[in-house]
């Protein structure tokens, strides 16, 4: 029997109220000293599980959610054992309770925004040609005319980015201040000007949701997309890591790397 | 006291196509097979040779904007670039990867480039 | 983990959801497919593997020109001057 879990939470003793997990199967409280592990029981066959399964992981961390402060495991964090379940929480105990102390009474909520990626590259291209910015060298030659085409795009994307950050800075302005922390992704994708991830104090939810309202009444050529309230999944930090990786270890490395390329090399976990 | 967990946008078909690009461009979980161990590789080389490329065009740019290059140099320089632009699309043929596949995700550093 | 478990994206149930239920499985894979507690190894590049390769990558590739500059070596096609 394997051991599928959700979330860290700030209760060691057993759940009062019944919640269902993967595969139909209750969720129990694995307690460690003042703090517990939110968990259920993966059969021994199970070979794949569905990225859809996500959406039940996710019904369970948002039930307790309402009850406890959580610290949502990633997706599919799966224990072959109860000492290694529990060995696990020992490991990252002070980074568990320093997190479930700064996440107490907070949710995050996510803002996506998408912008006119090719109006936005057409203004900077019109504005260039009419500068005088151009390399100062002939165009006498192939190779130099090779040249002058690519300053004039590193410019152009120089530009874009600057572009970029301004636009990010002026929709940030609207939560800055509401939210505790947040986190900000740039050009994910040329069109996906911005993911934002905001850290609120449960009790300034509406305000954040107002905030966000008068963003999208505000005159733009954006696209916005709000979401949450969501568990904290983009503000926990971990302090602590794995004694047994030897940073200065080429060979391991380079396994990460690849691992990151989608050659995952079986291993132990750590 | 939480409220109902909403998602709210007016364009639901761009972002579900941005998001989706974002995902697939996430490190994929799936067992190695020897075909996989080719392109991972490639992808892995052609990623850093790709990141000195771009590196060795910007510093180019600079020293031929900073007036310190003669024209014979600027014009070697400018072939040089030019050949290995080339080259790299030839190798990105080869393998069949596209511009956003040669990069590297450097956890809280963001993408490498 | 021993035996990995895989995941499978289900493209055709996925694309059986109607849009807002696509919104709603996206955002959620946003943040618990690589977010949250994070605790296997060999996915995730720690902070201090991440310093390592960017600072290797810094001294690799620093300025021609300031590698020149600090030997004290002229730069080819130069005028003269102080270095």
């Amino acid at each position: 029997m394997r051991i599928y879990a959700y979330g860290i939470i700030d209760f060691h003793n057993r759940l009062e109220e019944p919640i269902e997990g993967l595969e139909g199967k209750g969720i129990y409280n694995v307690s460690y000293r003042d703090i517990g592990v939110t968990v259920s029981e993966l059969n021994e066959e199970t070979k794949e599980i569905t990225d859809t399964c996500i959406l039940e992981h996710e019904k369970v961390v948002e039930r307790l959610m309402i009850k406890f402060t959580v610290l949502p495991m990633r997706f599919l964090t799966v224990f072959n054992t109860q000492e290694d379940l529990l060995s696990m929480v020992g490991f990252y105990y002070e980074d568990f309770k320093n997190n479930l102390e700064r996440l107490r009474n907070k949710v995050e909520f996510g803002i996506k925004v998408i912008w006119p990626t090719d109006t936005i590259k057409q203004r900077i291209i019109n504005a260039w040609n009419k500068s005088n910015h151009s390399l100062s060298i002939p165009a006498d030659s192939k190779a130099k005319s090779f040249l002058k085409e690519k300053f004039k795009q590193q410019q152009i994307e120089k530009e874009f980015q600057e572009e970029a950050n301004r636009c990010i800075a002026v929709v940030d302005d609207y939560f800055n201040k509401i939210a505790v922390e947040k986190k900000l992704k740039k050009l994910q994708t040329e069109n996906l000007l911005l993911n934002a991830s905001y850290l609120v104090d449960k009790d300034r939810q509406n305000e954040f949701k107002q905030a966000f309202e008068q963003l999208k009444n505000a005159p733009s050529d954006l696209k916005f997309l709000f979401s949450g309230p969501w568990p904290c999944y983009n503000f926990i930090t971990l302090t602590k890591k794995p004694a047994s990786v030897d940073y200065f270890n080429t060979e391991d490395m380079l396994n990460r790397l690849l691992a990151q390329q989608g050659f995952a090399k079986e291993r132990n976990a750590v | 006291m939480t409220m109902n967990r909403t998602i709210e946008t007016d364009s639901q078909e761009a972002f579900i196509e941005e998001i989706e690009k974002v995902q697939d461009m996430l490190p994929k979980r799936i067992d190695a097979n020897p075909k996989n161990v080719e392109k991972g590789l490639a992808k892995l080389v052609l990623t850093l040779v790709e990141l000195i490329r771009k590196l060795l065009e910007k510093q180019a740019m600079r020293r031929i904007e900073g007036g310190s290059l003669s024209e014979e140099e600027i014009e070697h320089m400018g072939e040089t670039l030019l050949k290995l632009e080339n080259k790299m699309q030839e190798l990105k043929e080869i393998f069949g990867l596209k511009d956003e596949e040669l990069n590297l995700n450097l956890g809280p550093l963001g993408d490498l480039m | 983990m021993d035996r990995p478990i895989k995941t499978i994206q289900d493209k055709n149930s996925y694309l059986d959801l109607r849009k807002q239920e696509r919104v709603t499985l996206l955002e959620i894979l946003d943040r618990a497919l690589e977010k949250g507690v994070v605790i296997s190894g060999d996915i995730v590049i720690s902070v201090a593997d991440v310093d390592l390769v960017y600072l290797g990558l810094k001294v690799l590739l620093s300025s021609v020109e300031t590698m020149e500059h600090l030997r004290g070596a002229p730069m080819a096609g130069a005028q003269e001057g102080p270095t």
